[in-house]
C-alpha cells in the first residue's frame, strides 16, 4: 500500500521535472535565437583610390586588418545588437573611405551591445587610421601609412615592412613583431610596449609609466630612441648588433650586461650607475635609452 | 553648495560656525564634515598654547642679564610688572615677549599642521560623487575641465584619465625640475618634451572621447 502511494506521488514529480526541463530548453532556445538575431554579420566591398586612406572608428569589439591582393577594401563586420550601426562613407574621388560605428538615436546600448567586430582586408599602399576606446586592434602585413590609437584595447602589429607606423595608447599594451625598414613612432601613457625585431630609419617609443622592452638588433643604421618617466626599459641585443648606444637615467638605476667598447668622446659625463655609453661592432645605429626614474637594462641575447 | 564652494568659505566657517547652507552641505558630505571636524580640533588645541600668565620676574632679570652680558642691551628692560608710560595695563599683561613667542609658536604649529594636513581618503566611488575640489592639487584648471567633461560624456573613462593625467603631470614636474637644475642637460630637455607630448596625446584622446 505504501509502495503504491509512493508511486502515485512520484509520478507527478517526474512529470513536473519533464515540464521544467522542456520549459528551460525552450527558454534557452528562445534566448539563443534572440542573441543570434541581435548578432548580425554583414559584408561590404568598398571602392578606394590607389594610395587612398581608410579610417575606422570603433569603440568596443575588435578591429583586425590584413593586407590582401585585392583592389577594394573588403569588410566583414559583426554587430551585437540593433542599437548600433556602421556607417560607410566615401569621398567623391574615393580617396577617403570611412567606417564608423555609432549608436542609433534614443538608444543606450550596454558595453556588450555596443561592440562591433571588424575584419578588414586592405589593398596594398592604402593608408590606414584606426581609433578605438576598448577594442583591440590587430594589424597583419600592411604596408603604408598606419595610424592606430586606443585607450585600453591591446594594439598588435606584425609583418609590416617599409611603412610609417604611429601608435597612441593610454593604458593599452602595444606589441610590434617583425616590423622592419619602417619609421615607427609609439606613445603610451601607461601601457607596456614590446618590440620584437623592429627596425628602421627611426624608431621611437615613449611612455609615462609603461615598461618598454626591445628585442632585436637595431639594424638599418637608424635612430632608436626609447624614453620613459617611471617605466623600465629592457633592451636585449644580439652580439652582431652594430650600435652606438647611450643609456641615461636622471634618478633610476642603469645596468649594462652587453659588451660595449668605450667611446673616446662622450657628449655627457657618464655617472656610475646612472649612465653609460659605448659602441658595438661598427656602431652604425644610434640607440638612446632615457628614463627619469625607471630602470634601464641592456642585455646580451 | 558643492565641496569647492564650501571649502572657499572654510576659514569663515571655522571662525563663525557657518550658516544654513554650510550646515546642510556638512550633513550630506562626510568628506567636508571630517575636514571641518579636524580643523576645529586643531584650532581648539592651538588656543591652549596661548599665554595665560606672565612668567616670574626672575625670568626677566635673567634674560636682561644675559642680554647685557652679550652686549645686546644697553638700557634696562621693562619687566612685566614695571609698566611703561605709554602702555595700557591690558597690553602689558597680554603681549609680553614670551607671550609673543608662545603665540608665534602656536601659529607656527597651526601652520605646520595645516600644511601637512591630509584628510582621510575617500573611496573612488565617493570621490567621484564629490566635485573636482576633492581632486589632488596637481591637476591644473584645464585638467579639471577635461575631467569634468569626461565625467559627463564618458564617466567610465574618468578614472583611467585621472590616473594617466596624474602620472603625466608628475612626469612634467620631474622633467621640469631636472631641466631647471641643469639647463644644458639635453636628456632633461628631451624628457620634458616627451612628457608634454604624452600629455598632448591624452588631451587629444580625451577630447575625441568627450565630443558629443
Amino acid at each position: 500500500m505504501l509502495e503504491t502511494m509512493n508511486r502515485i506521488q512520484k509520478a507527478p514529480r517526474g512529470r513536473h521535472a519533464l515540464l521544467f526541463a522542456a520549459a528551460a530548453s525552450l527558454t534557452v532556445g528562445i534566448g539563443m535565437a534572440t542573441a543570434q538575431a541581435a548578432e548580425t554579420r554583414k559584408e561590404a566591398k568598398l571602392d578606394i583610390a590607389a594610395g587612398g586612406a581608410l579610417n575606422i572608428v570603433n569603440n568596443g569589439g575588435s578591429v583586425t586588418l590584413r593586407s590582401g591582393n585585392v583592389r577594394q577594401v573588403l569588410v566583414t563586420y559583426v554587430t551585437h545588437s540593433e542599437k548600433i550601426e556602421v556607417d560607410q562613407n566615401a569621398s567623391g574621388n574615393k580617396e577617403r573611405v570611412e567606417l564608423r560605428t555609432h549608436v542609433l538615436p534614443n538608444e543606450k546600448p550596454s558595453a556588450d551591445e555596443a561592440k562591433v567586430d571588424y575584419d578588414v582586408t586592405v589593398p596594398a599602399g592604402i593608408s590606414v587610421n584606426v581609433s578605438t576606446t576598448s577594442a583591440p586592434i590587430t594589424v597583419d602585413g600592411l604596408k603604408g601609412d598606419i595610424g592606430l590609437s586606443s585607450e585600453t584595447g591591446q594594439i598588435t602589429l606584425h609583418n609590416v615592412v617599409k611603412s610609417h607606423v604611429r601608435v597612441r595608447s593610454m593604458t593599452a599594451g602595444v606589441t610590434l613583431t617583425d616590423v622592419t625598414l619602417s619609421r615607427v613612432d609609439l606613445q603610451s601613457a601607461g601601457g607596456a610596449i614590446l618590440l620584437n625585431n623592429v627596425t628602421g630609419q627611426r624608431v621611437t617609443a615613449g611612455t609615462t609609466s609603461g615598461n618598454i622592452e626591445y628585442r632585436g638588433d637595431c639594424s638599418g643604421g637608424g635612430d632608436y630612441l626609447l624614453t620613459t618617466h617611471s617605466g623600465a626599459i629592457d633592451v636585449t641585443l644580439p652580439p652582431t648588433a652594430s650600435v652606438d648606444l647611450t643609456a641615461r637615467s636622471t634618478n633610476g638605476p642603469v645596468e649594462n650586461a652587453f659588451p660595449l667598447q668605450e667611446k673616446s668622446h662622450n657628449s655627457f659625463v657618464p655617472r656610475q650607475g646612472r649612465s653609460f655609453a659605448g659602441t658595438s661592432n661598427s656602431g652604425s645605429s644610434s640607440v638612446e635609452l632615457q628614463s627619469f626614474s625607471g630602470k634601464i637594462r641592456v642585455k646580451k641575447q | 553648495m558643492n565641496c569647492q564652494q564650501f571649502q572657499e568659505v572654510l576659514p569663515y566657517i571655522i571662525e563663525s560656525g557657518g550658516e544654513g547652507d554650510d550646515e546642510s552641505h556638512l550633513q550630506t558630505c562626510p568628506y567636508c564634515a571630517s575636514l571641518v571636524q579636524d580643523l576645529r580640533y586643531i584650532a581648539e588645541q592651538a588656543k591652549l598654547l596661548l599665554p595665560m600668565h606672565d612668567p616670574n620676574p626672575r625670568v626677566w632679570n635673567k634674560i636682561e642679564q644675559s642680554l647685557q652680558r652679550e652686549g645686546l642691551l644697553e638700557g634696562r628692560m621693562s619687566p612685566p610688572g614695571h609698566i611703561q608710560k605709554n602702555s595700557t595695563p591690558h597690553q602689558a599683561k597680554n603681549w609680553t615677549p614670551v607671550g609673543w613667542a608662545m603665540a608665534l609658536t602656536a601659529v607656527i604649529i597651526f601652520a605646520v599642521v595645516l600644511i601637512n594636513y591630509k584628510p582621510n581618503q575617500l573611496p573612488q566611488t565617493q570621490l567621484s560623487a564629490q566635485n573636482s575640489s576633492a581632486e589632488p592639487a596637481q591637476f591644473n584648471s584645464d585638467d579639471r575641465l577635461l575631467i569634468s567633461q569626461l565625467s559627463q560624456q564618458a564617466p567610465d573613462a574618468r578614472g583611467a584619465y585621472e590616473s594617466s593625467l596624474r602620472d603625466v603631470n608628475a612626469y612634467i614636474s620631474d622633467a621640469q625640475q631636472a631641466a631647471e637644475r641643469d639647463p644644458d642637460d639635453a636628456t632633461a630637455q628631451e624628457l620634458l618634451q616627451d612628457a608634454y607630448e604624452q600629455k598632448e596625446m591624452l588631451y587629444q584622446m580625451a577630447t575625441a572621447r568627450s565630443l558629443p
